[in-house]
């Protein structure tokens, strides 16, 4: 069950996107982060949606992997949703009963609340985690933030630390799986009782979780060890980071997408 | 000095880890001590003992993962303890380890091979040489772009072997590389370790507990407490009658050799080892000699007959996991019998764990159903309501449970299930003692914590952990693996004492030999399904393994060559049972010879 989260997952493919600079990914990314942010008005989030389905086409993405994708996620944006219902008391009442009054601007906001987190996810995994593999993520962290090693950031551990982090993900969800499995049949119940008991069962998974992500860190970094890894200096790359002009312009042309998505919307407000 | 070029040198290497905080009153136990070793450039070297006697340590010195505390370390000429020869010195040396997850860096396997050699700074027109040789070497070329998590236990070791290779190294050290594989993934594995190694020239040394992989070696070092115990040829090694107290045994076609020897009064000797060809004539020789006694044959007893009662019935059952497009088991149907020892047996990835989980309900069945038959009725697996009954009476220990245990002692840990099922705290107590003691922990080491003991015991923890709640049925999914030869028979000894006391066993294995003698009936699975079901006689017969594809137990392979060596030198042999005797095969066979009656008048 675990194991089915794609979350940060990587999928193998050739697509426009996959072949895409990492960098440019990144920036678009933090574009499209702010963008997202920003806009409230419905025709500026359809825009920006038919946006995205264009990049999802360019990324080959399947509907399928999109919706392992988001799945994890759609509990959370129904708790936005709902929360946002509940909250905002503006506008046309609808229903109310006691205190608790449901506004057809309530519901209105509720959604766009909700979409907007969904657009989120979808444009973190088209531009990032799906089409990225860790590696080269973190290599274009590196790139992009060397400037940060003036100051003493140690620029090059903390890309290497995140992909190293992504790259375990699965491993580590595998794990999870098999630990749960084996408490239960152990006695354990993750699935009834009250919350506190709820609460008790996941320190049965949690603890041997702990105790083995030492270990694999340990022997991971005797393995890193031996294959002579001693940090960022000298180190070469087998596929090296070349911007190419086709890189540049389907930058810039997704980076105007996004100043448009955010210029229709103010002009709506 | 050319010599010295040609050999590395530890000269009375001391090492200990400084882990004061993990194991208090060990701390001051040296991992390495004063151990002085040779191995010459090119050679194949095996190190063995036990588990804890220092070898995994001794490769890390030789890759100078660690630092000797004491003592000389000197690489075809190169002192180790020089900073700057240091990086050259690792360079020229790759480890594999046991755990292909975590050895993998990268998440595309051409990723991961570059990995050694960026660390050296190649360049790039040769980098992308170096992988892709590396990658064609190894096999994988194919899968340069595949995702890690795609591929099996046995293309991540080898993809391993393919990043050490890609740093053109002289040296390649497996520390127990093999380990987590399946025998038929482990020869796999081996036969392109051993034709890269005479491609390139390597030197290999190879940490490991299996015995018949010992066996391909030059030269064999076994390793106890932190020495050297003995060294030399296989042969000579394996014609030793102490390394029992080294943890080991012989490879089994050993075993039976000598068993064969000693039954028939004779001796074998060192040049009798050189090869099945050479062995199996010497066998044949000495079971020509006249006026062999007929030994007695124990037949074994426990055998449990094919008329018992079933304790629980598999029926039809398919399981598909979320997205998968094939079936993971498909239309299984079984019966366990109250009593009896069943091996399920089958690669890695077939579906055995996936069976098994459905045993005690971790799994609902999809289709199908699994149903426990008691004194009050059939429980069901597919019944919500049953869940709780089952999971007490189905005790089922995953593979390498000791990483399950979560409690502060191991007397908590053991008490878990109890103190979950709500039994009283007098009732507790006994039950956590009699599993204690049923799978020979001591007293003392109840109230230890549990990540103070060693691998081998905290593995008894997990097991008495289930075995407290008092299963009738036990399923133990490769309960030996990782474990020395001395650890494996201890674990046996122990299943064997369950199943004497009552309870069902359901033993799952990829070790075709050990099934073949511990099990009462063997149950092959397939790519999901059921292959074939009998006692271990039946489903390792030759015809049926040849007709069903069934790798056989290695014994029953040698012993095969010897039988059909002996028809033709004593054509009026008859074997009482057609086919090998797993426990006692020796034993048939100088009975056979014996009532043939062979006169030396040829």
């Amino acid at each position: 069950m675990l194991s089915k989260i794609s979350l940060g997952r990587y999928y193998p493919a050739h697509s426009f996107l996959h072949d895409t600079d990492p960098r440019v990914k990144t920036i678009l990314y933090f574009a499209y982060l702010v963008a997202i942010f920003i806009i409230k008005e419905p025709i500026a989030i359809g825009v920006l949606g038919a946006i995205i389905i264009l990049q999802l086409i360019l990324a080959k993405i399947t509907p399928g992997i999109l919706w392992s994708t988001v799945k994890p996620m759609m509990p959370l944006a129904l708790f936005i949703f709902v929360i946002n219902v509940f909250t905002i008391t503006e506008g046309d009442v609808i229903f109310s009963w006691r205190f608790i009054s449901i506004t057809e601007y309530g519901i209105s906001r509720a959604v766009i609340m909700a979409i907007r987190l969904i657009l989120l996810i979808i444009s973190t995994s088209i531009l990032l985690t799906l089409t990225t593999t860790p590696l080269k993520m973190s290599d274009a962290l590196e790139k992009l933030f060397a400037p940060l090693q003036i100051i003493k950031v140690p620029v090059h551990e903390m890309a290497m630390m995140m992909s190293i982090a992504l790259r375990f993900i699965p491993t580590l969800t595998g794990e999870t799986d098999k630990i749960m499995k084996a408490q239960q049949s152990r006695g354990a119940n993750y699935d009834t009782g009250s919350f506190i008991n709820k609460i008790k069962g996941y320190i049965t998974v949690l603890i041997p979780l702990f105790v083995s992500s030492f270990r694999r860190a340990d022997e991971l970094a005797v393995a890193m060890d031996a294959r002579c890894y001693r940090g960022g200096k000298g180190r070469t790359k087998l596929n090296p980071l070349r911007l190419t002009l086709r890189d540049v312009l389907a930058g810039i042309m997704f980076f105007l997408l996004a100043v448009l998505v955010v210029v229709i919307d103010f002009s709506l407000r | 000095m050319p010599e010295e070029l040609n050999t590395i040198e530890l000269q009375d290497v001391t090492f200990s880890y400084d882990d004061t905080d993990e194991v208090s009153d060990k701390s001051a136990r040296k991992a390495l001590d004063g151990i002085s070793v040779r191995i010459e450039r090119g050679s194949y070297t095996a190190i063995l003992g036990s588990n804890g006697s220092g070898k995994s340590t001794l490769a890390k010195i030789i890759d100078i993962l660690e630092v000797p505390d004491s003592g000389k370390v000197i690489f075809f000429g190169k002192d180790a303890s020089d900073d700057e020869l240091f990086w050259d010195i690792r360079a020229n040396c790759c480890c594999v380890f046991q755990n292909p997850d975590n050895q993998i860096v990268g998440t595309i396997v051409e990723e991961d091979v570059a990995f050694g050699p960026e660390n050296l700074g190649v360049p790039n027109p040769e980098l992308r040489e170096r992988v892709d040789q590396a990658l064609k070497d190894v096999g994988l070329y194919k899968y340069r772009h595949r995702e890690i998590t795609a591929l099996s236990g046995g293309q991540k070791q080898k993809l391993a072997i393919a990043g050490a290779l890609a740093m053109r190294p002289d040296v390649l050290i497996l520390d127990e590389a093999t380990a987590m594989l399946d025998p038929s993934s482990r020869d796999d594995f081996l036969k392109l370790v051993e034709s890269v190694r005479l491609r390139k020239k390597l030197t290999l040394i190879t940490i490991t507990h299996d015995m018949t992989e010992a066996l391909r070696c030059d030269r064999i070092i076994i390793m106890n407490k932190g020495k050297v115990a003995v060294e030399g040829r296989p042969e000579e090694i394996f014609l030793r009658e102490d390394l029992w107290q080294y943890g080991l045994k012989r490879p089994v076609k050993f075993n039976f050799a000598f068993e064969i020897a000693r039954l028939t009064g004779e001796a074998l000797r060192e040049e009798d080892l050189k090869s099945d060809e050479v062995l199996i004539s010497r066998l044949t020789e000495m079971l020509r000699k006249p006026g062999i006694k007929a030994p007695e044959i124990n037949r074994i007893t426990n055998k449990k007959s094919a008329d018992q009662e079933p304790i629980m019935t598999i029926k039809d059952l398919s399981y598909t996991y979320d997205g998968g497009d094939a079936k993971a088991i498909e239309n299984v149907n079984l019966e366990i019998r109250k009593g009896e020892v069943l091996g399920i047996v089958g690669e890695s990835g077939c579906g055995k764990t996936t069976l098994i989980s459905h045993l005690n309900a971790i799994f609902r069945p999809m289709e199908g159903d699994v149903i426990i038959h008691t004194k009050d009725g059939n429980l069901f697996c597919s019944n919500k309501k049953d869940t709780v009954k089952i999971r007490q009476k189905v005790g089922l220990v995953f593979q390498y449970p000791e990483y399950q245990l979560f409690e502060e002692t191991v007397y908590k840990d053991i008490a878990y299930g109890l103190k979950m099922m709500k039994v009283r705290k007098e009732e507790q107590d006994k039950l956590v003692r009699e599993a204690a003691s049923s799978v020979g922990l001591t007293d003392k080491e109840l109230d230890a914590s549990p990540f103070e003991l060693s691998g081998g015991q905290k593995r008894r923890v997990a097991m008495a952990g289930v075995l407290a709640m008092k299963p009738e049925i036990l399923v133990l999914d490769e309960p030996a693996s990782g474990l020395d030869p001395r650890g494996r028979q201890e674990m046996f000894k122990i299943i064997k004492g369950l199943s004497e006391n009552g309870t069902t066993i359901v033993l799952v294995s990829h070790n075709m030999d050990e099934a073949a003698v511990n099990c009462d009936r063997i149950c092959l699975i397939e790519s999901g399904k059921v292959k074939c079901a009998g006692t271990p006689e039946e489903v390792f017969e030759q015809g049926n393994a040849e007709r069903m594809g069934i790798q056989r137990p290695r014994i029953a392979r040698f012993s095969a060559l010897l039988r059909t060596e002996l028809k033709r030198s004593i054509p009026e042999i008859r074997f009482e049972n057609v086919e090998f005797v797993p426990e006692s095969e020796a034993a048939a066979i100088v009975r056979a010879v014996s009532k043939a009656g062979v006169t030396d008048a040829e």
